[in-house]
């Protein structure tokens, strides 16, 4: 409504009732390809700084599997922040589900071993937690941004309680440990699941309810209502999967980690909501998608290792990092800026 | 309800909708009067009344979003009652909303087939989409009513015209459920379109009759008689005339509505003009939007600027407000050449700008009436920084006694009031201003009945007495002959004709001749 100026015309010009058929398929193309040749042109800065190492499989490798957590969460966080909400709880929800999932398998402690069922203890926490999350927001009204400020300090509590004063618990050298790092058609495990995720994730969003009232939600959630879309429900929908998403990477941390840790998740939180604010997913609601989050995580993490190849003091990255994240969306809105609109 | 195809159809003299003795209060205020009304099938019914007479309510009430205190509702001669909107989505009426109801970042196909997608329907299964069969369905809807949108389309990237097309395909949609003639109800659906736009859609009103029926809330009575078949009037929350179309004319339906006479609406003479052009333009141009743009208004004096879409008469006045830059020509305030023009500037020189998105340029919706009021020249109900409560309460109280605005309470936040109610409150945040020069006017009524917009043009009429210059953008022609003493015309961001009120009295025709 407010994005066109309709002016008022007085003229009886020729009538056109309908515009020319539009382009098929629209609903599938990224629209602007800014972020792609962003990643694109990103790769090969980096390939030409360090045409020895950057393009290696070993470093592609190593890219592709830090991307994993990143992914995964950012399937959540997508849908989070397409409905108009945000969820802050992930580092959080990591912890207390890679906590629960290590003590629950055989580890150093030797506390038990549920085998598979540990994964799923852990994936139930996680859902626990969204599911506190999407009650509290919204049948108390409490606004996204608060409840998940606390739950992500719930979360870290529950992980630190279960860590308890004891012993490190790590898990045994060989098995489960060593799956994400292990290839499948030369690509880490870590990345194939990730991938999984982010399949299933552009599956949901375009061919499922969940996804299209997610989008519904977050262009607005008053005409939303007015179609019949139980908004509360949906919304808390989408909080459960986040919480899902959220566990799924603190079990798939823990293993990479070979260890138990309360803080298993630390720094996820910046580098995912950056990814999907870089995507192009609006945090305002309603516009963006889940294969644009994904190119965001690849983005910042060729930036991280490749500042990393081309020997960049660690102590400016999260600066730079932080910079790249201002003018990608300087880039993004700019053209959108108009007069007259104010930024909140 | 979902039993309606299974029972005997019903003759054609049985009313596809009938209300008897419906009434609904809040509180104290009986909101909507023993109502009675009956809507016959294939015939288009329009209901009209002013601000407050009770329209809104009983539109709600029809939907299922109110439930009325006493009297009953039947569809197709058996008693109903709508406990939720999908009641009466279920009996076979469909609403096209005055706020556009729509979800613009979904595709037609989804906003058409919403009511459905948010309940069990073959369209979903088990929480999946079937895209192809939406599509489908949606395109045999679009065809019913002559339009050839895409469904795949993103409403956003449709114009405002095919927005409403979409809604009404969506209102049709109803019938496809419950297979028998669908009801359908517009409110205000014009009041968004553009005259060309109106047309279209006035077709498509017509074309409705054959397959059901239409009632047609509107407060363009012209359009009301050019389109309806019978005209039912509210005021004060009761019927007070219920009439065919070839029975009464505009002035009579006026009258019914406001129930006072309508004053005269040629102004006579011009005031007397000023000696130095309050605001001049020299040449004005902005890069594609338009150019060499040349026009003084002396104090006291209004000018209207009319043309079509593209005319570039919006970003002329935008950018003699500074909110808009312009690369060309020079612009004068009261005789003198303006450097390095912006908002703040043009405020401080006594320029004021009644943008026509009241709701997102003109007003700040969740802060009180009187604080909106205050907005602009905050000096005189503060002292320093700190603002001070009395002498705003005193200044809103004010205003809202000579504008009548309703309801009476300046504490309220501003967007809970009416569009008419808000657009008072908008230009008044101007009017006060005691430094007032030029008042620019971009659709002053759009979207108000008439007896606001009366209200209105009373206070533009009464802000040019006290010497403003006034630039109006009006949403009709007749507007601009009612209100203006000088009419400029634009085509393709140039000015094409030039009429002074005081010499020619130029028709609607002379106008439109020019700009098109």
């Amino acid at each position: 409504m407010t994005d066109k100026d309709t002016g008022t015309g007085l003229l009886e010009a020729a009538p056109s009732p309908s515009q020319p058929p539009l382009r098929a398929g629209r609903r599938f193309d990224v629209k602007n390809l800014g972020e792609v040749l962003a990643l694109i042109g990103l790769i090969a800065a980096f390939a030409a700084l360090n045409p020895a190492t950057f393009l290696s499989p070993e470093n592609l490798r190593t890219i592709l599997d830090h991307a994993s957590l990143p992914l995964i969460i950012g399937v959540g966080a997508t849908l989070v922040i397409l409905t108009g909400s945000i969820d802050l709880s992930v580092e959080g929800v990591m912890g207390a589900a890679g906590m629960t999932f290590v003590l629950l398998t055989a580890n150093s402690r030797g506390s038990a071993d549920f085998g598979p069922w540990a994964i799923v203890a852990g994936l139930a926490v996680g859902v626990g937690l969204g599911l506190l999350s999407g009650l509290v927001h919204t049948r108390l009204k409490v606004p996204s941004f608060i409840v998940t400020l606390g739950v992500w300090f719930v979360g870290l509590g529950i992980a630190t309680v279960l860590f308890g004063d004891q012993s490190i618990p790590f898990l045994p050298d060989g098995g489960i440990k060593a799956w994400p790092s292990t290839l499948t058609f030369g690509l880490p495990n870590s990345f194939l699941l990730a991938a999984a995720f982010v399949l299933a994730g552009m599956f949901v969003a375009r061919f499922t309810r969940l996804g299209r009232f997610a989008y519904a939600i977050g262009d607005s959630e008053e005409i939303s209502r007015g179609n019949g879309i139980p908004v509360l429900r949906y919304k808390l929908y989408v909080f459960i999967v986040a919480g899902g998403c959220s566990a799924a990477a603190g079990v798939l941390a823990a293993l990479k980690l070979g260890a138990g840790s309360a803080t298993v998740g630390v720094g996820t939180l910046f580098l995912t909501i950056a990814a999907v604010v870089i995507g192009g997913t609006s945090l305002g609601g309603g516009k963006g998608g889940i294969l644009r989050t994904a190119i965001g995580v690849l983005m910042l993490t060729v930036l991280n290792n490749g500042l990393i190849l081309s020997g960049v003091s660690p102590n400016i990255q999260s600066a730079v990092s932080g910079t790249v994240l201002i003018a990608a969306v300087l880039v993004a809105t700019w053209p959108h800026r108009s007069r007259l609109r104010i930024v909140k | 309800m979902t039993n309606a195809s299974l029972a005997p159809r019903t003759g054609v003299e049985t009313p596809a909708l009938r209300l008897t003795n419906i009434s609904k209060s809040f509180g104290s205020t009986h909101a909507v009067k023993n109502v009675s009304l009956k809507i016959p099938r294939h015939e288009v019914v329009g209901l009209i009344g002013e601000n407050g007479a009770g329209k809104s309510t009983l539109l709600k009430i029809l939907t299922g979003l109110y439930q009325p205190d006493s009297g009953t509702i039947e569809t197709d001669g058996r008693p109903v009652k709508f406990r939720k909107p999908q009641d009466a989505v279920a009996a076979g009426i469909g609403v096209v909303h005055q706020e556009q109801s729509l979800l613009s970042n979904l595709s037609v196909a989804e906003n058409i087939a919403m009511n459905a997608l948010s309940s069990k329907d073959a369209a979903t299964s088990y929480g999946f989409y079937r895209w192809k069969r939406l599509n489908q369905e949606a395109a045999a809807i679009l065809a019913r009513v002559g339009s050839t949108i895409d469904p795949r389309t993103k409403v956003s990237d449709l114009s405002f015209v095919d927005r409403q097309m979409v809604e009404i395909a969506r209102a049709l949609r109803v019938d496809e459920t419950i297979h028998a003639a669908p009801l359908v109800i517009l409110d205000e659906p014009t009041s968004v379109l553009e005259r060309n736009e109106t047309a279209i859609l006035e077709r498509e009103i017509r074309s409705l009759r054959d397959i059901g029926s239409v009632l047609f809330v509107s407060h363009r009575l012209d359009e009301v008689l050019r389109i309806c078949d019978r005209v039912v009037v509210m005021r004060h929350g009761e019927v007070v005339a219920d009439v065919r179309r070839e029975e009464v004319t505009e002035e009579e339906l006026f009258r019914l509505m406001i129930g006072q006479e309508s004053r005269a609406r040629v102004r006579k003479g011009g005031s007397a003009a000023g000696a130095v052009a309050a605001v001049e333009a020299k040449g004005l141009g902005r890069k594609g939007q338009f150019k060499d743009v040349s026009f003084a208004v002396p104090a006291g004096r209004s000018l209207a600027i009319v043309g079509a879409i593209g005319s570039g008469r919006e970003s002329v006045c935008r950018a003699l407000f500074g909110a808009e830059a312009f690369d060309a020509g020079t612009l004068e305030v009261a005789g003198r050449p303006v450097q390095g023009w912006s908002m703040r500037r043009a405020v401080r020189h006594g320029l004021a700008y009644i943008p026509s998105e009241r709701k997102v340029e003109g007003m700040v919706g969740g802060l009180s009436a009187a604080e909106n009021l205050t907005l602009v020249h905050p000096r005189e109900a503060a002292k320093g920084p700190i603002l001070r409560r009395k002498a705003r309460m005193k200044a809103a109280e004010d205003w809202f006694e000579r504008l009548d605005v309703r309801p009476r309470d300046p504490r309220l936040p501003l967007g809970r009031f009416s569009g008419g109610n808000q657009q008072k409150v908008v230009m008044a945040k101007w009017l006060r201003a005691e430094e007032l020069s030029v008042l620019i006017l971009d659709h002053p009524l759009r979207g108000l009945d008439p007896g606001a917009s009366q209200t209105v043009n009373d206070q533009i009429r009464a802000a040019q007495d006290d010497g403003a210059a006034v630039i109006l953008l009006p949403d009709t022609l007749e507007e601009a002959l009612e209100m203006a003493d000088e009419i400029i015309v634009m085509r393709d961001g140039e000015i094409t004709a030039r009429f002074d009120l005081s010499v020619d009295s130029p028709t609607s025709l002379d106008l439109l001749e020019k700009m098109v």
